[in-house]
């Protein structure tokens, strides 16, 4: 019965129902639109990084990430190999040689990651074949390379054009090769494009004096919510001689950029909520000032204070559940929405491609936000009326009936 | 049975700083089953000694006795239930909560002792039967007449069973025919249940059905006959 008069209530002063509700709409929407987008930005960032390079899981000898020399490369590539292929959840794999080089043209010369993949494998792991704009993809001859469009346009080549590469080899000599230009890539990332350039394994061994061996495994995963049940896996079977780093320990800066953000929000939840806070005091105020006779004659026939409280409170939360009811069927209509069109910001492009993150961005619905919206929206509405209700409370009958 | 007693209850009010007394030593008892009118010119105290007799007010001196229990010693939640128990109200005007129907105004005072809502339905059923208001059960205030308002008020006010139905000018708003079968409905009341009225009044069709007639004038009472 409460429930019902609170219910009742709400739809007495219908505009200015409307109006809080509205603004709760509002807040939701933005709430969500905002989030959704963060998240999206950020976790594109990451799957991009993740997709082009990084993997989900690296494996290296020990040392190796704090040191990236070739000579610290891994030892026992069966033992590695072997594990990888006995242990369940892996799902790709492929193996590298990587190493700081100089790429020169005829016309330049550009310092870079010079990667040597397996071609046969790589493209089960990372997308660089499916980012190709020009060319094709390295096909296992040798002294062929891979590289991005914006080094492409620093060393002036173009597909079939001469580059010399220059890295240091296993015994500290410095080793050459030449390489022709087979195929052109785009990636999301600037940055990227114009530093990783790939070429056959085989081909970076033999310029490193590598004889075969292998400095990095790239790992992708079934599903990656259990990289790091994964990666402890492989930590345990392989041993003290092997890193395995997921890509939150690769990643540590933009892992952690993810979780601010998710504390961010937080923050303009707060200011959303507060100011959602003084509507409702505000409206509640005038809904029990409007009300003083009422009030008045409930208390008169026996009404405890604590159900004069409740009644207001009900009635705050029934408002703020309506709002926040609405507000999450929009906000989720328009992220799915936006999720499958993306937001192209074209415009700013060239800002958001050196982050990474790419044209489009897809704003992504999370159960976090969802959830988010759901306790703050009606708890901060409660907090709103507390207030308003003691009001009520302090009410005296006598005066209340008088009153006109 | 007693079922109130006033002991030199004094009520003074303050306007604006300047001491108003509304009430100046009333001592008065009533029993179970009186029919009481309180008459008196406009100010002389009637509605602030009906309040004092509800607790819904307290008295600046003396004291109160509802069914020989010291009001002044009870708390505000033990006096809303006596309330909700032993008294009902019917005040001039805006006595029913706009956003629920008269059954479901009825039903309230019920629901806040606790009744499940199918004894709530058959006993707000019973009683606005009785008062021959079944064809307002569905009806908001707003779409009542004043007279139907106040039986609704009235079915409300005894539902409860009460023992002291407390009603301020109950008549003020209405015709002198509606008045009239307001009071033909509370007197059948007070005779078929033994229920206490105790209602103010300044209208002379009122004060003529009184039993017990308490007329104050400038805080004191001036005379206490029964008729
Ligand atoms: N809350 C208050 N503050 C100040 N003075 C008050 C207050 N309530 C009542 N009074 C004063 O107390 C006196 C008695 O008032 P009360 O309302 O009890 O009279 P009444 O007999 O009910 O009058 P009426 O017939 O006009 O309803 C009056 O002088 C009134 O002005
Ligand atoms: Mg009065």
């Amino acid at each position: 019965m409460l429930f019902t008069i609170a219910w009742r209530n709400v739809w007495r002063n219908r505009r200015r129902s409307q109006i809080v509700m509205i603004s709760i709409i509002v807040g939701v929407v933005a709430v969500m639109f905002n989030d959704g987008l963060s998240v999206g930005m950020v976790r594109q960032m990451l799957d991009n990084q993740i997709g082009s390079h990084v993997s989900h899981i690296q494996i290296h000898a020990k040392g190796f990430n704090d040191n990236r020399v070739i000579q610290n490369y891994v030892h026992k590539p069966e033992l590695v190999e072997r594990t990888l292929e006995g242990t369940p959840g892996v799902k790709d794999w492929s193996k590298r040689v990587i190493t700081f080089g100089l790429l020169s043209s005829a016309m330049n010369s550009s310092g870079g990651l010079i990667v040597g993949v397996d071609e046969r494998r790589e493209p089960e792991v990372t997308s660089i074949k499916a980012s190709l704009t020009k060319g094709s993809y390295l096909s296992g001859k040798p002294h062929e390379v891979v590289i991005g469009q914006r080094l492409a346009n620093r060393l002036k080549v173009g597909i079939g054009d001469k580059v010399v590469g220059m890295a240091s080899a296993l015994n500290g000599d410095v080793g050459s090769d030449l390489f022709r230009v087979v195929g052109i890539f785009e990636t999301v990332s600037s940055e990227f494009d114009k530093t990783y350039m790939f070429t056959s394994l085989a081909s970076a061994q033999n310029m490193l004096e590598l004889e075969g061996n292998v400095v990095e495994y790239a790992i992708v995963i079934d599903d990656i919510a259990q990289v790091e049940a994964v990666t402890a896996e492989l930590r345990r079977k392989l041993g003290a001689d092997y890193e395995v780093l997921s890509y939150i320990d690769l990643l540590p800066l933009l892992v952690a950029q993810v979780e601010m953000y998710g504390e961010m929000m937080y923050i303009i939840y707060m200011i959303i909520g507060l100011a959602m806070v003084f509507g409702i005091i505000n409206t509640m105020l005038m809904s029990v000032f409007e009300r003083i006779q009422e009030f008045g004659v409930l208390m008169a026939i026996g009404m405890k204070n604590s159900y004069v409280f409740r009644m207001v409170m009900l009635e705050a939360l029934v408002l703020a559940l309506l709002g926040t009811g609405i507000g999450l069927a929009m906000g989720s209509v328009l992220l799915l929405i936006l999720n499958a069109v993306g937001i192209n910001l074209s415009m700013f492009t060239e800002g958001l491609t050196s982050f990474g993150v790419g044209a489009i961005i897809y704003p992504r619905l999370t159960i976090d936000s969802v959830m988010s919206v759901v306790i703050i929206i009606p708890a901060t509405a409660l907090l709103g009326s507390i207030y308003p209700a003691l009001k009520a409370t302090r009410l005296q009958p006598v005066s209340a009936i008088r009153y006109v | 049975m007693e079922v109130i007693r006033l002991e030199r209850v004094h009520k003074t009010y303050s306007d604006n700083g300047v001491p108003v007394q509304a009430l100046r030593g009333i001592s008065l008892q009533i029993q179970q089953g009186e029919f009481v009118v309180i008459a008196g010119p406009s100010g002389s105290g009637k509605t602030t000694l009906l309040n004092i007799m509800g607790a819904l007010d307290k008295p600046t001196k003396g004291a109160v006795f509802l069914e020989q229990e010291d009001v002044s010693q009870l708390s505000r939640d033990t006096i809303s239930a006596i309330r909700l128990e032993k008294l009902g109200f019917v005040f001039q005007a805006y006595n029913l909560i706009p956003v629920l129907t008269a059954m479901e105004n009825i039903e309230f005072t019920m629901m806040l002792l606790g009744i499940d809502e199918k004894s709530r339905r058959s006993r707000a059923l019973e009683v606005m039967r009785e008062l021959d208001i079944e064809e307002l059960a569905d009806k908001r205030p707003n779409e009542m007449s004043g007279g139907q308002q106040q039986r609704v008020a009235v079915a409300r006010a005894i539902v409860n069973n009460p023992s002291i139905i407390l009603a301020d000018e109950p008549t003020a708003n209405l015709d002198s025919e509606t008045g009239g079968n307001l009071l033909d409905l509370m007197e059948r009341m007070n005779r078929d249940h033994n229920l206490t009225f105790i209602f103010s009044s300044h209208d002379q069709k009122v004060i003529d059905r009184a039993r017990r007639l308490i007329i104050l004038r400038d805080g004191l009472i001036e005379n206490d006959t029964v008729l």
